[in-house]
């Protein structure tokens, strides 16, 4: 049994701009599927607006999600009471994005990790302390540094204290949105390194959304593409980046800058901007900046098939 | 030569004291050549920059020589510089939306450099807008022209902010991480655009950013920065192939690359100094894995390598060119 199943997920918004203009829909998931087994990282890539970070939240509860099953260990994680998500939430963590905002500035850093120690009764004091001590030095920050704040550390050093607050329950899964996004490279790799060796030791699994493909290529096992919340190709990491089908998938791995002058490909370049998730195209929503296009592209809804073996993608000309 | 920066040092005053931003920087560019500046952040890429046109806070403290096509324009008044500035060089940001102004169409702000710089009639310089929309391909250029930023994309925002830049045909573009704040393929098409203009004109470009990725697309040469200093110095294919400073080797090794997956990424151990409390001796010395005594102690001059190739370390000599890894007799001698 896969520790995560989402199923048919939707998450629509309503936007409303100006007080007389009409409400529109924005569909932000759109009917998106995954697993996620133990112990495996599923990384979820796509441009800014194509629905990753909104499904991320959606499985954590976050949001409420409009329509899908979500289910964590076989429960449907979608009808629990408060006080079962209360339960949900040890298992299942979250890192954001930016660690300057997402610690609290008047806290330091023992109070950040002893909170979620305290908000569900878990030992006592004198345990409580030898929790924290020990994962911090998992992350690599000494122990007299428990006292500082968080603005007395590096932007590296503040990621891997978020990292460490999901951690001090001892979850099953955890959600990364964007981790290293806001770090250097040097740093960004320190970041990425540690996440590894915490897997392994931890035995984790982790969700791993990121805009950023050749950082997901290094982390995942297997690896989902996102365009205008739907999920339009997900395979294996070997098997999606040596062999893409999806047009999208080829456009977007064709132009990532490669770091190596000698390297010479055939870019794709695609026309145009990300259509708006308020107005999504009719049919494949990709279809209006797809070089593969025909005709019937703007009336049929590819829906994801297996094409290979372990290998879904949602094209009708693949 | 195009551009001449000599021994370029900056101070910003922060919290009551001077700290050095930027210490003796010194690095040239030619007609038609495009110099990456990298190097991550807080190392003083933006500052450069800045520096060269003068775009500084009231209280900065800028030593050292900028010749531009000859003319020392580092002793220019405000006045004579901003003749210059976007007319014979020209900026870029990292940020199209924040860097245009959301009051003025799209028009309007293209419009300006030319009104300013040129003795065009409104008609000519209508006409001329038009052309650099279309050089800088957006297409329906006669509605564009009357749009507000805010009616735009991000990657349309950049085109404008690169039209801008174009209006005046500039002989040095400076661009400041002109791709960072797009999605991937919109980058994409921003830096073929890049390189379209690169062909199409003899335009210098002095091109800053962090991604290792875009310096092997679009430079020819490279200066790495390190907390204020250049560290290393050469032809795009030679920094790629055969770094020679730790740093160096340590950036390239760090990133994860595409369609190359290994078990572990390299990194570098700490972070970047702060100006406030800059060291002595090698600034990197306290990340270095090669570090000595003598990286502690004194600054590393700048040493050729080999022709173009230079860089401030002791592990080298003058002309001394080895294989990529650093693994020779001084490094033995080093370590006995």
């Amino acid at each position: 049994m896969a520790l995560l199943e989402v199923t048919n997920l939707k998450q629509h918004f309503t936007s409303k701009k100006g007080v007389l203009a009409e409400k529109t829909i924005i569909k932000a998931v759109d009917g998106v599927s995954i697993t996620i087994e133990e112990g495996q990282t599923l990384g979820v890539v796509g441009e800014s607006g194509c629905g990753k970070s909104s499904l991320g939240r959606s499985i954590l509860g976050l949001v409420q999600p409009t329509e899908g099953s979500i289910k964590f260990k076989g429960e449907e994680v979608t009808e629990m009471s408060s006080k079962q998500m209360k339960e949900l939430r040890k298992d299942m963590q979250v890192v954001f994005q930016d660690p300057y905002a997402s610690l609290n500035p008047r806290n330091t850093i023992r109070q950040i990790l002893e909170a979620p120690l305290i908000i569900h009764k878990i030992g006592n004091k004198k345990e409580r302390k030898e929790r924290i001590e020990s994962l911090v030095a998992k992350i690599g920050i000494r122990k007299e540094q428990l006292n500082n704040y968080p603005h007395e550390f590096s932007g590296g050093q503040r990621q891997r204290i978020g990292i460490a607050r999901a951690l001090t329950l001892n979850p099953k899964l955890i959600i990364a949105d964007e981790p290293v996004s806001a770090l250097d490279v040097s740093v960004q790799s320190q970041v990425l390194n540690l996440m590894v060796d915490l897997q392994q030791e931890m035995n984790l699994s982790y969700m791993f959304i990121s805009h950023d493909l050749s950082v997901v290529q290094h982390i995942s096992d297997k690896v989902a593409v996102m365009y205008l919340g739907r999920v339009v190709e997900i395979a294996n990491v070997d098997e999606l980046y040596s062999r893409p089908l999806h047009p999208y998938t080829q456009a977007l791995l064709s132009a990532v800058p490669i770091a190596d002058p000698l390297q010479k490909r055939n870019r794709i370049v695609l026309q145009g901007d990300l259509p708006s998730p308020a107005n999504p195209p009719s049919g494949c929503p990709f279809h209006t900046r797809c070089p593969m296009a025909v005709k019937e592209c703007a009336s049929i809804v590819p829906n994801l098939e297996e094409k290979s073996p372990e290998h879904f993608a949602a094209c009708i000309r693949v | 030569m195009l551009l001449n920066v000599n021994e370029l040092s900056l101070s910003l005053k922060r919290a009551g004291k001077y700290s050095k931003i930027l210490d003796q920087i010194s690095f040239q560019v030619e007609e038609g050549e495009t110099v990456g500046i990298v190097g991550e952040s807080g190392c003083g890429k933006s500052m450069t920059a800045l520096s060269l046109m003068r775009l500084l806070p009231e209280k900065a403290l800028l030593e050292g020589e900028v010749n531009f096509q000859g003319e020392k324009i580092s002793g220019y008044s405000k006045r004579k510089l901003e003749k210059i500035r976007g007319n014979q060089v020209s900026m870029i940001f990292q940020d199209p939306l924040t860097s245009l102004n959301p009051l003025h169409t799209v028009g309007t702000q293209i419009e300006e450099s030319l009104l300013l710089h040129t003795k065009m009639t409104k008609k000519e310089r209508r006409k001329r807008v038009l052309q650099l929309l279309n050089d800088v391909g957006l297409p329906r250029a006669e509605d564009l022209i009357d749009e507000y930023p805010h009616q735009l994309s991000g990657g349309m925002r950049q085109r404008i902010m690169i039209a801008i830049a174009m209006a005046c045909e500039p002989q040095l573009l400076i661009c400041d991480e002109p791709t960072t704040a797009l999605d991937v393929t919109v980058q994409a098409q921003i830096l073929e655009l890049m390189n379209k203009i690169k062909k199409e004109t003899q335009m210098g470009i002095i091109m800053i950013t962090h991604d290792m990725g875009v310096v092997a697309e679009v430079c020819d040469r490279v200066i790495v920065m390190y907390a204020g200093k250049i560290v290393e110095e050469g032809p795009v294919l030679e920094i790629f192939q055969n770094p020679k400073h730790p740093y160096t080797q340590g950036l390239l090794d760090s990133i994860p690359k595409l369609g190359q997956r290994k078990e572990k990424l390299g990194s570098i151990p700490g972070t970047v100094p702060a100006p406030e409390n800059m060291v002595v001796g090698c600034r990197f010395a306290d990340r270095c894995s090669h570090a000595m005594d003598i990286c502690r102690t004194v600054h590393p001059p700048m040493i050729g390598i080999k022709e173009n190739h230079q860089t401030a370390c002791w592990l080298y000599e003058e002309g001394d060119e080895k294989d990529g890894s650093i693994g020779s007799h001084k490094l033995e001698a080093a370590l006995h």
